[in-house]
């Protein structure tokens, strides 16, 4: 089953992005959660070339909307 | 799930075969965090690797001439804490804080490591091998993440 490692870098936030293990690659577009953070994918790259079942992606996000701590 | 089950979704053990994901998780204890709890503190002395396997980390940089105490990444499914010390031996570069309710991670012990290194070169090789690849996405992110700012 392929992984895919994701890279995500926030545009026009103070959120520091995150790198998280996906079983599914971003797409453009898509909501995603970050902890309390939701941000829509905005770009999508390949980062490095696939390895094995590994794929390494880069993703531009934005932030929608940040939650109450749970 | 079974251990190497989980294991074999980290990109650190990408190669190995089922036998040798079992000799890895029979060396790697869980440790479960609350949200707000740190697991390591930059500049102390480490020799443990962490894997995080559920929730997330906030990985805490602390430069007091620029910004004290910034988040510079957050850590999630997957990821790696405290592989720069298991390689250099150096003190910690970062203060690594859980970020959600519950966090939980694999703990690797550099010397068990060690020890399962020696007793098998191939997964010494290949774990190494990932581990430079491991480093090497996390400063295309960093440049990527600097470049937007």
């Amino acid at each position: 089953m392929p992984v895919y490692k994701v890279s995500y870098v926030v545009t026009g936030s103070e959120h520091p992005g995150a790198i998280v293990n996906r079983d599914h690659a971003p797409v453009v577009g898509e909501q995603i959660t970050l902890g309390d953070y939701t941000f829509e994918v905005i770009e999508v790259l390949d980062l490095m070339p696939p390895r094995g079942e590994f794929y390494y992606i880069h993703a531009t996000i934005r932030l929608l909307r940040a939650e109450q701590e749970k | 799930m079974e251990l190497t089950n989980i294991l074999q979704k980290v990109e650190l053990f990408n190669g190995l075969s089922e036998d040798e994901l079992g000799d890895v998780a029979s060396i790697c204890t869980e440790k479960q965090l609350h949200r707000g709890e740190i697991i390591t503190s930059q500049g102390a002395h480490g020799d443990e690797l962490y894997i995080v396997t559920e929730g997330f980390v906030e990985i805490i940089l602390d430069d007091s001439r620029k910004e004290p105490h910034k988040v510079v990444v957050n850590l999630g499914e997957g990821q790696l804490i405290g592989e720069m010390s298991l390689i250099d031996q150096g003190p910690r570069s970062a203060t690594v804080r859980a970020a959600l309710e519950p966090t939980i991670v694999q703990v690797i012990r550099r010397d068990h490591f060690e020890e399962l290194c020696d007793h098998n070169n191939r997964i010494g090789y290949i774990v190494m091998r990932n581990l430079a690849s491991d480093l090497s996405f996390k400063l295309r992110h960093r440049n990527l993440s600097e470049g937007s700012r």
